[in-house]
């Protein structure tokens, strides 16, 4: 177990590295230059010339990235070229809003989503688990926008229940997380229902039953711990790429969290903030794979030994 | 397997518990008669006016600060700090008098000193300023900003209440630039992370900035043109049109802009609530006059003619605009309303098509942002031009990547608009078609017309008004002549204000609304 959380732990800084030298070759190349962001509608040659001066953009390549790598080893991402602000400060004080709708969005969709699948796996073909079924494929197939939209019109300016976008209390997070949190629901009860199927059929299930447990101990204390390992996996895949930023849920409902950060950022060819958040959102979604895979290998040690 | 099981409710407990910890201090709904609510779709990149290159940062600038001078809701330039000015007879000397009574918190003095302060640290080396041009003009300040001067010669303080600037040559619109974020007065020295919790004299006083959700703003009771009307003004951060719309009809957003494409949903949902102002703004598509077949006059006056602005404008944007016949829009001294537009006509556009050489038409790329009322004007410019034989491929992308193409003279055409920084003549001639300001400058179509030159040099220059109004129609002419544009439209601002809000109208420029007599009846 040890080896291998070091060999986790160790593989982390190539895979990290990667990620810094790529971004910063593809910001590089691509089109746009944070300099004309900043003038704005109407410059003059002399103070771009000034501007790309002051933040030593005309220096080779090689030489900014030294520079650049040199700070991120510090744990110093920069300052944004557009704000003027630390890149971290902005990361620092955005980060929890995204950790609490990712939070929120794995919440919702687990506990909906693992009830469809245990319910459907119990009662298969029924007209509850039909329904469910459809109900995740319209969770897949209708875009996040759509849903978004579909939702603040109803709850927010039809029925008046919620506010339909900002940060608050808890009731500016339903609408943001239920949004977010409908395509896991659809893999999370498919899931769930699958394994749960193969588990309902195994000896120890019909042992249970011989032995006249009730039906809600055998489906929820017996049957649904043991279908619960696939589960995790779609739950820490999923929640790594909420934590990630989800650009649409947070532009719909005007959420202040990363994925907007780095949205705005690229508008705006803020290479430091660009880089600095590609680079954090890495960390992150790394963290949280070796995390499962940590849960994962504690269950099942053959996982420690491949 | 027991282990996981454990777990997996620890897990859940701990999302929950960090769900309910960041939820603190809930809001709730805010609709109380003493607080605006106003948004902007986005973040401000900063509060400090040396940095303000953005339109949303200016808006808010423009609540906390004062300037020596400041527009009206109409854009008209009245007095700020300043409660007089004169220039001298070359027009290249302005004095400033400054009113005495404007404070900063805590109950200092606005002095004349304040101003030269301001400015020099605007233009300071290193300041990372990107909109120093407004300042420009005053003699020397260009040396002090390269580094190259200790101080700005042209600024002088005889007395707390007097401000002197002598210009490099003269400026009959700099009374207007003075009016701009860049020229704002702060105090000296700024407080310790000035752009992040700015102090300044305006009506508004700072409270606090959520980035990306919201800036709170309260009434400075001490501001010398009276405490504004309501108690508090909160600006909120929202990107999505249709979420501004949501806010807006859940009573939570005190007014809202109505986009092009919903303008007949809410004529007819929210008649009693619209209000309407012509903007003082191009809608245009650049000819790049270097490039090809656009070289030539006659092409890019076919190019006019082939094109049906007016079943566009009531088709994709419900009339909301007024047909352009050059470039100065209504409302703008030289603006004329008796010139007629390009007459659409295909059969004379080929015809000057043919005359020019190209009778078998060619291909050209038309570069657009993706701002979504671009995208179907764009296709009905590339159908219309199909017609008469000019082959548009649209080119789509982001607007950093329009932006470096075009100012680079790659694009054939480019679709796109022009917003006025101070409502003049001069800011829809000098940075659109002097030949200096080709590119970065403004000038996206790349015209180089001596003659067009010097009479925009003179139309900045002459402090004649009336010799300004005919030069500034005469150019607006010679413009429309040289058809380096296709000349759309002058859009048609159009808002929704909640019943009760009164004092609140659409301002004619960013920097014109400073929320002093806005207030909520109901």
């Amino acid at each position: 177990m040890k080896r291998f959380l070091a060999l986790r732990l160790a593989l982390l800084l190539p895979t990290l590295a990667g990620v810094l030298l790529v971004t910063f070759l593809l910001l590089y190349v691509a089109p746009g230059d944070p300099v004309q962001a900043m003038v704005g509608e109407r410059a003059d040659a002399a103070t771009i010339a000034r501007l790309r001066a002051e933040l030593r953009l005309d220096d080779p390549l090689p030489l900014q990235f030294v520079r650049y790598a040199g700070g991120v080893v510090q744990g110093d991402l920069g300052r944004s070229y557009i704000t003027g602000r630390p890149i971290v400060r902005d990361l620092i004080e955005r980060f929890p809003a995204t950790l609490r709708l990712a939070g929120a969005a794995m919440l919702f969709a687990t506990l909906v989503g693992v009830s469809m699948g245990v319910y459907g796996a119990w009662r298969p073909g029924s007209a509850i688990d039909r329904a469910t079924a459809l109900i995740a494929y319209a969770g897949v197939s209708f875009p996040v926008y759509w849903v978004g939209l579909l939702l603040i019109l109803v709850f927010a300016v039809q029925l008046r229940w919620l506010p339909p976008s900002g940060s608050g209390g808890i009731s500016y997070l339903v609408l943001p997380a239920i949004t977010l949190g409908m395509r896991s629901i659809a893999f999370l009860s498919r899931m769930t229902r699958a394994a749960m199927q193969e588990v309902l059929r195994s000896d120890f299930i019909r042992t249970a039953r011989a032995k006249g447990l009730g039906e809600p101990r055998v489906v929820l204390r017996h049957a649904l711990r043991n279908a619960l390992l696939p589960v995790v996996t779609v739950l820490g895949l999923d929640f790594g790429s909420y934590l990630t930023g989800s650009i649409l849920t947070e532009t719909i409902f005007s959420w202040p969290g990363v994925g907007r950060y780095v949205l705005t950022a690229i508008e705006k060819r803020d290479l430091p903030a660009v880089q600095g958040s590609i680079l954090f959102l890495s960390l992150v979604f790394v963290v949280v794979n070796l995390l499962t895979d940590l849960v994962y290998a504690k269950v099942d040690p053959r996982v420690a030994y491949e | 397997m027991r282990r996981l099981l454990f777990r997996v409710p620890a897990l859940s407990s701990v999302l929950g518990a960090a769900i309910l910890a960041g939820c603190g201090g809930g809001e709730g709904s805010s609709a109380g008669g003493a607080t605006l609510q106003y948004y902007l779709t986005a973040d401000p990149q900063t509060l400090d006016p040396a940095l303000s290159t953005d339109v949303q940062s200016g808006e808010v600038v423009t609540t906390l600060f004062d300037n020596l001078t400041q527009f009206d809701v109409d854009g008209k330039l009245v007095p700020g700090l300043a409660t007089r000015w004169e220039a001298d007879s070359t027009g290249g000397v302005y004095t400033f008098h400054l009113r005495l009574d404007a404070t900063f918190p805590g109950g200092r003095k606005v002095t004349a000193a304040d101003s030269r302060a301001s400015i020099l640290r605007a233009l300071a080396p290193g300041s990372r300023g990107g909109r120093q041009w407004p300042l420009l003009p005053i003699r020397g300040a260009a040396d002090y900003a390269a580094g190259k001067a200790k101080d700005v010669a042209g600024i002088r303080v005889p007395d707390d209440s007097t401000i002197v600037f002598t210009l490099e040559e003269p400026l009959n619109i700099f009374p207007k630039f003075l009016a701009m974020p860049v020229a704002a007065v702060v105090p000296t020295p700024t407080p310790a992370d000035f752009a992040q919790h700015p102090v300044g004299s305006g009506p508004w006083k700072f409270v606090s900035w959520s980035h990306d959700d919201a800036i709170v703003l309260a009434r400075n009771e001490h501001w010398w043109g009276g405490a504004p009307k309501s108690d508090s003004l909160r600006i909120r951060i929202i990107p999505e049109a249709l979420t501004q719309a949501a806010e807006y009809e859940s009573g939570r957003l005190s007014i809202v802009e109505i986009p092009f494409s919903e303008t007949r949903r809410w004529e007819a949902d929210h008649a009693s609530e619209i209000q309407r102002r012509p903007t003082i703004r191009d809608l245009y598509i650049a000819l790049n006059t270097t490039r090809g077949p656009l070289r030539d006059v006659r092409v890019r006056r076919a190019l006019n003619m082939g094109v049906d602005v007016k079943t566009m404008l009531s088709t994709v944007m419900s009339d909301r605009g007024v047909r352009a016949a050059g470039t100065i829009p209504p409302g703008i001294a030289g603006y004329d309303s008796t010139r007629a537009p390009y007459r659409y006509d295909p059969d004379s556009a080929r015809k000057l098509l043919a005359a020019a050489g190209y009778g078998a038409g060619f291909p050209v790329k038309l570069w657009r942002s993706q701002r979504p009322e671009l995208a179907r004007l764009a296709q009905s410019v590339q159908q219309d031009l199909g017609r008469i034989g000019v082959k548009v491929e649209i080119v789509e992308r982001d607007a950093p990547t329009v932006r470096a193409a075009v100012r680079n003279g790659e694009a054939d055409l480019y679709l796109g608009d022009w917003y006025a920084d101070y409502p003049d003549a001069e800011n829809f001639t000098y940075p659109l078609f002097y030949s200096k300001n080709k590119g970065p400058g403004g000038n996206y179509a790349f015209l180089a017309d001596p003659v067009l030159d010097s009479m925009i040099l003179r139309l900045r220059t002459t402090t004649d008004e009336a010799e300004k109004s005919a030069l500034a129609r005469a150019v607006d002419a010679r413009v429309f002549d040289a058809a380096p544009w296709i000349f759309l439209w002058f859009p048609i601002d159009m808002w929704a204000a909640r019943p009760g809000l009164e004092g609140w109208r659409i301002p004619a420029v960013f920097t014109a609304q400073r929320w002093t007599e806005a207030r909520l009846t109901k």
